[in-house]
């Protein structure tokens, strides 16, 4: 209990309240603590205006009125005057009740803090600051003073310099109306300071500008006080009744917001009504909410059993209604997810699932129905070819509900086949490579070396050297014609041309170790291979590269060159469609731009360096590779020049370098043998 | 002179059977007006709309008998048609379920079926009634408004400092709000009630006003008198007295 209230209630009513409260209060514990300080300070006050039935009340309300919660309204702060009236500004009930001058110049200097606001008018100009005559109060306190001749002093560093290096003071004179801030007060000697710069008011008053004013500025209850006193027939009511500001329609919402009390939790006396004695659950929105609830669920059952009988479009009307009624109904979701399941729209499905485990996320059915749907929509992707999408739908279905078979079992087929299309594509990819590389490398390189070659045959004069440059004129042309040609025709066209001369593959192989060699020095390294199915890649092509061996090794034996041309073709396929598949990978970009015929190359060569340092099986290999690639160095830098306007993007580009040292060994072996034929022809 | 003394004395008794049934007739009120104010709060109507509410209630009953009128019907409808006229507009389907989860505690909300659509019908037809009954004038002139221009005008009379720690606004307010469960709402006029709200308020903590020529009470609200004041206070606290005997 508010101890000093209490007090001051007893004091104005007197022995008799005291009485009161002791009894009826007798069970309050906290009553008993204050009543003891209560007892000695009691003032005897005039008993001519003793109401018992209002002592009776106090007593008997007192638990309530006198407890620390009661107060619950919070002082909003002062705002300045708006415009727009929506309240009734009334001058200071002072004036109308005529209090007397005494009492007036005495409450004045008791209330007035520091941050009010004054107007007054200068009366004169000293060195050390101006004097103000006090005309009225503009906000903190609102009080009739103007007769009061309330003088109050701005010193000099309390006036703001108004920019030249004039005497500030100067700025003022004598009549002027001028509004400042409180800044000191001296009760006693009743002095009051003032100050016309804005620090010295409170933060809620920061607008309020401080200064020289004109009359317009004047504040309302004044100027309204002003017409009372001229015509004394303007009483207050009169003023209140015509005022605009009470016949706003708001005004009660405003002045309670301006008092600081909500309007739907007024308090009450009445003992039935204290906030206590009302329970959440019998509030108008909490029994709708149920009820929609109920009602929602009404119109599902009815749908299920539409669904049941195959009546989708009467289901669908049902679920609808329920949705209506109580959005984001949970039964009702999951209802119309299954319907539209079913009915095939699944990504409509996963939406109402997905919303109606937001809002419950321990639904059975909804995760089990978000289960199945995500995976059935799985399966849809992959079939689109949309693995990586799929895989995604896979993980999150199992992250849902772990215990469900279908979904492990579906990711996991997946994962197999996401690897091995992706060694699919790495072999393509390779292969493609090697083949648009060595196609790509130039048309041109490839006449000049064909022409050595017929050269070299016409010198020996072999018989099947017309076969051959034949062959070869007519595999220049289609590589020619082929570098124009985009690489997934290429790809398309491996097979045929495979199938074409052997010496064909040689030429290649042989401008394939010419194009890694050249490119050492020239061109800039290229990025790291940082994904990680690099391992993979590393894996199946080392798979490749054995069969690429065991091949080599039986063409050794037998003259199965075709064999051999054959691993090869299959070995560079699956570099290209692995380069391919791995560029396409949304996380290298830059590479596929960047990637031109240098690079490649530069970085075959590279990476075969790095495959010489990772085998260990093949290092004869590579010291066959260097002697070769010494040799075509100089040609091949001319043809890679000539080829960087190649604008052909690669995609397996960036791939290239992971064609092992073994792979361009075989090749340039394989160029050796070429020579050693023809030379032995 | 025999009959004379007869007369007055079955007078006497009829006027004491009248007052008999009077009380009970305003017991009956006291607790239909805690019905309605109960509902109030549960839709969050705000106070004004609660006052009219109420005030509707009243009004019906000076012209209409208990017996002939289902109190607790005319008092949903009013409550509607409060909500209609003071621009906070509430939906019969919540006035229908708080009400009848003010009648069977803790009861299964109603389900929308034939029952719940005669409920909605008997409140709209009993709203047209009391239309009818008070002529089609609905709207009143609260004290609300008074009473916060009054506040304001009193804070300025007082120490900031004493203003913040009294609680005179929320105990005005409250006593107003309590008014409703009584006639006295629609037998005084509406300013002096406020008056009289924000005397008792101050009155209970003891606060003492600077005092001029005038009261600030008679600055307020030049007709009225300390007598009437008085009258209008005790009826108001007469209220509390009720709550016990009702309820």
């Amino acid at each position: 209990m508010e101890r000093d209230l209490l007090r001051q209630s007893v004091s104005y009513h007197g022995e008799n309240l005291m009485l009161l409260l002791k009894c009826e209060q007798s069970e309050n514990p906290d009553f008993k603590r204050v009543a003891a300080d209560l007892s000695k300070t009691l003032n005897q006050r005039d008993k001519e205006e003793g109401s018992p039935v209002l002592e009776q009340f106090i007593a008997r309300k007192a638990d309530l009125l006198f407890a620390p919660s009661w107060k619950t309204s919070t002082p909003a702060d002062e705002r300045q005057e708006e415009s727009g009236e929506a309240h009734a500004v009334m001058p200071p009930l002072e004036q109308f009740m005529e209090v007397c001058f005494e009492e007036r110049r005495e409450l004045f200097y008791r209330d007035v803090e520091r941050g009010d606001v004054v107007i007054g008018r200068i009366n004169s100009v000293r060195d050390f600051g101006l004097f103000i005559t006090l005309l009225c109060t503009a906000g903190g306190l609102e009080r009739d003073i103007e007769d009061l001749e309330i003088k109050a002093l701005c010193p000099l560093r309390c006036v703001p310099s108004t920019g030249n290096h004039d005497d500030p003071l100067s700025y003022y004179q004598i009549g002027d109306l001028l509004r400042a801030g409180v800044k000191g007060i001296d009760r006693y000697h009743e002095k009051l300071t003032l100050s016309l710069y804005s620090s010295s008011l409170p933060p809620h008053l920061d607008k309020v500008k401080l200064g020289v004013i004109s009359k317009e500025d004047l504040p309302l209850h004044y100027t309204r006080g002003e017409k009372v006193t001229a015509d004394s027939s303007q009483t207050y009511e009169k003023l209140l009744e015509s005022s605009l500001g009470l016949s706003n329609p708001l005004n009660v919402d405003y002045l309670l917001g301006k008092l600081g009390v909500s309007d739907t939790q007024t308090p009450s006396l009445m003992r039935g009504l204290q906030s206590k004695h009302f329970k959440e659950d019998d509030f108008a929105t909490a029994i709708r909410k149920k009820q929609s609830v109920s009602w929602a669920l009404k119109c599902v059952k009815v749908g299920v059993g539409h669904f049941k009988s195959r009546r989708y479009v009467e289901a669908m009307n049902e679920y609808n209604k329920a949705l209506e009624i109580d959005t984001n109904n949970v039964e009702a979701l999951v209802a119309r997810g299954a319907l539209y399941a079913t009915k095939g729209s699944l990504m409509k499905a996963i939406d109402d699932f997905e919303l109606a485990l937001e809002n419950c996320p321990t639904h059975r059915n909804a995760k089990k129905y978000l289960c199945q749907t995500l995976v059935e929509r799985g399966g849809q992707l992959e079939e689109e070819e949309k693995l990586v999408t799929a895989e995604g739908l896979y993980k999150r279905a199992i992250v849902l509900d772990n215990t469900f078979q279908g979904a492990a079992e579906a990711l996991e087929k997946l994962q197999l086949r996401i690897q091995k299309s992706l060694e699919l594509k790495e072999q393509e990819a390779a292969k493609e490579q090697e083949k648009t590389k060595t196609v790509e490398t130039s048309a041109e390189k490839l006449r000049k070396i064909l022409k050595e070659e017929k050269r070299m045959k016409k010198k020996r004069k072999r018989s099947t050297s017309s076969s051959t440059s034949s062959d070869t004129s007519s595999t220049s042309s289609d590589d020619s014609s082929s570098t124009s040609r985009k690489k997934s025709k290429k790809r398309k066209h491996k097979r045929r041309r495979s199938s074409h001369g052997s010496k064909k593959h040689k030429r290649r192989a042989s401008s394939c170790s010419d194009k890694t060699v050249d490119d050492d020095i020239e061109w800039f390294p290229a990025p790291a291979n940082t994904s990680a199915s690099y391992i993979d890649q590393k894996q199946s092509i080392s798979k490749l590269i054995s069969e690429g061996e065991q091949s080599w090794e039986k063409s050794r034996c037998e003259d199965g060159r075709g064999r051999l041309d054959d691993a090869i073709d299959r070995s560079l396929e699956n570099l290209k469609h692995g380069a391919q598949s791995e560029a396409s990978r949304p996380g290298r970009p830059d590479v596929n731009g960047e990637v031109t015929d240098q690079h490649r190359t530069q970085s075959i060569s590279e990476c075969a360096r790095n495959r010489r340092d990772s085998s260990s099986t093949q290092s004869e290999y590579s010291q066959k590779s260097d002697r070769y690639s010494k040799e075509f160095s100089l040609q091949g830098r001319k043809r890679s020049e000539s080829e960087r306007d190649d604008g052909r993007k690669s995609s397996g580009g960036s791939l290239k370098k992971d064609i092992p040292s073994n792979l361009l060994d075989i090749f340039s072996q394989i160029a050796e043998f070429e020579k050693e034929k023809k030379l032995q022809k | 002179m025999s009959t004379q003394a007869s007369t007055s004395g079955s007078v006497n008794e009829a006027r004491g059977r009248r007052s008999a049934e009077d009380v009970e007739d305003s017991k009956k009120h006291f607790r239909v007006c805690r019905f309605i104010i109960d509902t109030g709060v549960k839709l969050g109507m705000r106070s004004v709309p609660m006052a009219t509410a109420c005030a509707l209630y009243h009004r019906f009953f000076q012209s209409a008998s208990l017996q002939v009128y289902e109190p607790y019907l005319v008092a949903m409808s009013a409550i509607y048609l409060a909500g209609k006229v003071e621009e906070q507009h509430l939906r019969t389907r919540d006035i229908i379920n708080v009400c009848h989860r003010y009648f069977h505690p803790e009861s299964e909300p109603l389900e929308l079926d034939g029952k719940f659509w005669e409920l909605r019908d008997s409140i709209v037809q009993c709203e047209l009634l009391i239309l009818r009954q008070l002529n089609f004038q609905v709207s009143f002139e609260h004290p609300h408004k008074y009473l916060l221009q009054y506040l304001l005008s009193v804070r300025s009379l007082l120490n900031r400092h004493a203003w913040s720690r009294t609680p005179i606004a929320e105990t005005a307010l409250a006593v107003l709000k309590d008014s409703y469960h009584g006639s006295v709402c629609v037998r005084h006029k509406p300013q002096h009630l406020a008056l009289t709200s924000l005397y008792l308020a101050l009155q209970t903590y003891g606060v003492q006003l600077p005092r001029g020529e005038l009261e600030w009470w008679q600055v307020v609200c030049a007709d009225i008198t300390k007598a009437q004041i008085e009258t209008i206070m005790s009826e108001l606290l007469q209220l509390y007295d009720m709550e016990a005997k009702c309820t």
